[in-house]
């Protein structure tokens, strides 16, 4: 009761008053209701409880099975396939492969550790219907490890239980509604106009004058400065026509920053104590996270000693997000720290790379591309420039960044801690079980999509407002109240982006890009460099 | 350190823009933001002019309430400190689809414009029906007085049904 005590204490001390406050009793209320919180061990493939079995079940013999009895690919095999064939970087294709071997529930083990797959639309929505108030991706020990051995807190990525539930409660409250998200939409927009004069300055360089090479490397930058707009509330210049050689280096130092992270991610999948035969991922890791949290902790810093002096001089203290984060203190600023440096970590190479995959997939559908620019013209013309409120007349437009994220979900997968014992697809999961939901399999399957594999954003569009389309097959934010906290933000930075883009430049694939294939590091991203030409809209 | 206490000492009067959210009905930090860019504030609502709503919870009760117009059917659920199993998990954040409520044709049909991201949530919503909003946000107004909502059976219900 004590942390209930001091979370109401928050509570009313924070200005959003009585009515948050209830409904943070609310919250509470169910959390302590549901019996989400408890320790989860490594499932185990035990037999099957008593309680479980309804009378039903029983007389009808159709017990549910046990983990024991799952299908799935051997021990042996599957290392195999992982460290001697780089299962890694094909894990996406994989897990299409053992859904079509084992069926859409199939068990996998990795060391010590066991994965239930789920490949099928129903039960991964069966999964996130089920779950509780503060549901439980993977085991973030490692990233645990870090914050305490350097005193710093988690954030919403590595948050667990109630400390996961407050900071979400904070932060969706600013960042998750459409509404809110739209009044960064100027910020955004001056963004795009930097990445237009960018593309514009970069194809001129090339030897044809249209061709941009590997395009992501001007999304990651285009990214990264959509998302410090919003965060640190300031420009980083990431894409200035001339950028000063430090900020180009420190660009660089960033790029290999996150590269590098993603390989030593697999630092926490190495026990502890291997440590002292491998030191070196768990250094590396380390050495990523100071990075970023210097990063993160410059921006905040700057700012918080603006609005300091700012009150000294007894001026109003107006800005955006960081400012109302600092000035509310619903979280400390350690909290800030954390959370910031968690959003940039999932922010940036999410966005960049579907919208690398988005001009890719316009410059290989010409048709598309035409249809879409129809619609843009339409709504817009060839000058105006978007806002946030102009998306709603562009189904084509959100239609195509949903078919990008389908085709190219740049989380392939998701994992989720069963936080009670549970009966999925006929076999009984124990609490504490690691499950994988295989976004990529159901994405790509034709039962959901008809004719999947082809790229038809046309398919989201609604003919009518009681039109309903049953997507749970792609859901590439998740879904409930663990998504993805920066949706509506990745979307406005992408819908932006893109509208502009179709807006000035027909883009067509350069004679050197043939067909790129994706391949998972940490994320789905392009297996080659997508090369573009950007050809001048005739106005 | 040093920065953060200083910050700290000084008092929340200080800070000029706290007024609106005691003023809107749904406070939301994009009001915050535009408030201090255009100046403008949100209205204060009639509270005398009450909305009286009934829902039918999944065990078939109904439940009649009264809430304030402008104010959404999760706001009125949270403020009357409604029992409804697993309501409005992501606090009308758009992320869940779990305020899901079914509404009578007619009611429905003056609910005020959908948006595109209420449908795609509502696509994921269990036991989705043609009339079928999302509760954060529908939002009450004079003319939706003595409105009936309906709690979809979850899925918890329905798999006990199957079984026994
Ligand atoms: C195309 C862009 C993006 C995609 C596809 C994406 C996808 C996802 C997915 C699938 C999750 C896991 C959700 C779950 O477990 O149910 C997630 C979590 C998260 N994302 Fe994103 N994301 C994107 C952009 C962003 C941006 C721009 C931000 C920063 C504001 C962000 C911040 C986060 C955070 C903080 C979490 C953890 C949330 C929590 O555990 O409470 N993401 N994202
Ligand atoms: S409360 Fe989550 S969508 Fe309405």
């Amino acid at each position: 009761m004590s942390v209930m005590n001091k979370l109401t204490t928050t509570c009313w001390t924070n200005f959003y008053g009585d009515r948050r406050n209830k409904q943070m009793l609310f919250v509470l209320r169910c959390l302590h209701k549901s019996a989400t919180s408890g320790t989860f061990g490594v499932a185990r493939e035990e037999p099957l409880p008593e309680r479980l079995i309804t009378s039903t079940d029983a007389t009808k013999k159709r017990l549910p099975k046990t983990l024991a009895e799952m299908p799935g690919p051997g021990t042996i095999s599957n290392l195999f396939e992982f460290f001697w064939r780089d299962g890694f970087s094909r894990i996406h294709e994989i897990q299409i492969e053992h859904s079509k071997m084992y069926g859409k529930i199939f068990k996998s083990r990795f060391g010590p550790q066991l994965v239930v797959s789920v490949a099928d639309r129903d039960l991964v929505a069966e999964v996130l219907r089920a779950e509780g108030v503060a549901p439980q991706r993977a085991n973030m020990e490692s990233w645990h490890e870090y914050r305490d051995m350097r005193r710093r807190s988690t954030g919403l990525i590595s948050a667990e239980g109630e400390d996961w539930l407050r900071m979400r409660s904070v932060l969706r409250q600013l960042i998750m509604r459409p509404r809110d998200v739209a009044v960064f939409s100027d910020d955004v927009s001056e963004v795009v106009d930097d990445l237009i004069k960018r593309i514009v300055c970069l194809r001129s360089q090339s030897s044809d004058g249209t061709t941009i090479c590997n395009i992501n490397d001007l999304f990651f930058k285009y990214a990264m400065e959509g998302i410090a707009a919003i965060l640190y509330e300031c420009r980083l210049g990431c894409l200035s026509q001339k950028i000063p050689q430090e900020t180009e280096d420190y660009i660089d130092a960033l790029h290999l920053m996150f590269s590098s992270f993603k390989t030593t991610m697999y630092a926490g999948a190495i026990p502890k104590w291997l440590r002292p035969v491998f030191p070196k991922p768990w250094e590396e890791f380390c050495d990523s996270w100071d990075g970023l949290f210097r990063f993160s902790c410059v921006h905040v810093d700057k700012r918080l000693k603006q609005i300091e002096s700012q009150l000294q001089r007894g001026e109003k203290v107006t800005g955006g997000l960081l400012t109302y984060m600092l000035v509310a203190k619903e979280m400390s600023v350690e909290e800030i720290y954390a959370n910031v440096t968690e959003m940039l970590l999932a922010g940036v190479d999410t966005t960049s790379f579907t919208l690398s995959w988005a001009s890719y997939l316009l410059a290989r559908h010409p048709d598309v591309q035409q249809q879409i620019h129809a619609e843009v013209m339409r709504v817009l013309g060839s000058e105006k420039v978007a806002t946030a409120e102009d998306v709603q007349h562009l189904p084509f437009i959100r239609g195509l960044v949903k078919e990008t994220l389908r085709l190219f979900p740049v989380l392939p997968g998701n994992g989720r801690i069963t936080q009670d014992d549970m009966v999925l697809g006929g076999y009984f999961i124990p609490k504490g079980t690691q499950l994988a939901l295989c976004h990529y399999s159901t994405s790509l399957d034709d039962e959901n999509f008809p004719s999947s594999l082809e790229f038809r954003p046309d398919r989201w569009i609604r003919k009518h407002s009681s039109d309903r389309l049953d997507n749970f097959g792609s859901i590439p934010f998740g879904y409930g109240i663990r998504s993805c906290i920066g949706k509506r933000i990745a979307e406005l930075e992408m819908h932006l982006a893109l509208i502009r883009i179709i807006q000035k430049f027909h883009v067509c694939v350069s004679p050197l890009t043939t067909d790129v294939k994706a391949k998972t590091h940490g994320l789905l991203c392009p297996g080659a460099p997508i090369n573009l030409q950007f050809i001048d809209r005739e106005i | 350190m040093a920065l953060v206490a200083a910050l700290r000492r000084l008092s929340h009067a200080s800070l000029g823009f706290y007024s609106w959210r005691a003023a809107a009905a749904t406070p939301t930090f994009g009001a915050w933001i535009t408030g201090q860019r255009s100046f403008t504030v949100g209205s204060q609502p009639l509270r005398s002019d009450k909305v009286t709503v009934h829902f039918i919870n999944r065990d078939g009760d109904k439940i009649t309430v009264k809430g304030s117009p402008g104010e959404s059917l999760l706001d009125v659920v949270i403020n009357e400190d409604l029992d409804i199993d697993g309501f409005g998990a992501c606090e009308g954040t758009l992320a869940c689809s779990t305020c899901h409520l079914i509404f009578e044709d007619d009611v429905f049909k003056k609910l005020g414009r959908i948006t595109d991201e209420e449908m795609d949530m509502l696509d994921l919503a269990y036991g989705l029906t043609d009339t079928s909003r999302l509760g954060c946000q529908v939002c009450l107004s004079k003319s939706l007085d003595g409105l009936v909502a309906k709690v979809p059976e979850s899925v918890a219900d329905a798999r006990q049904s199957q079984d026994g």
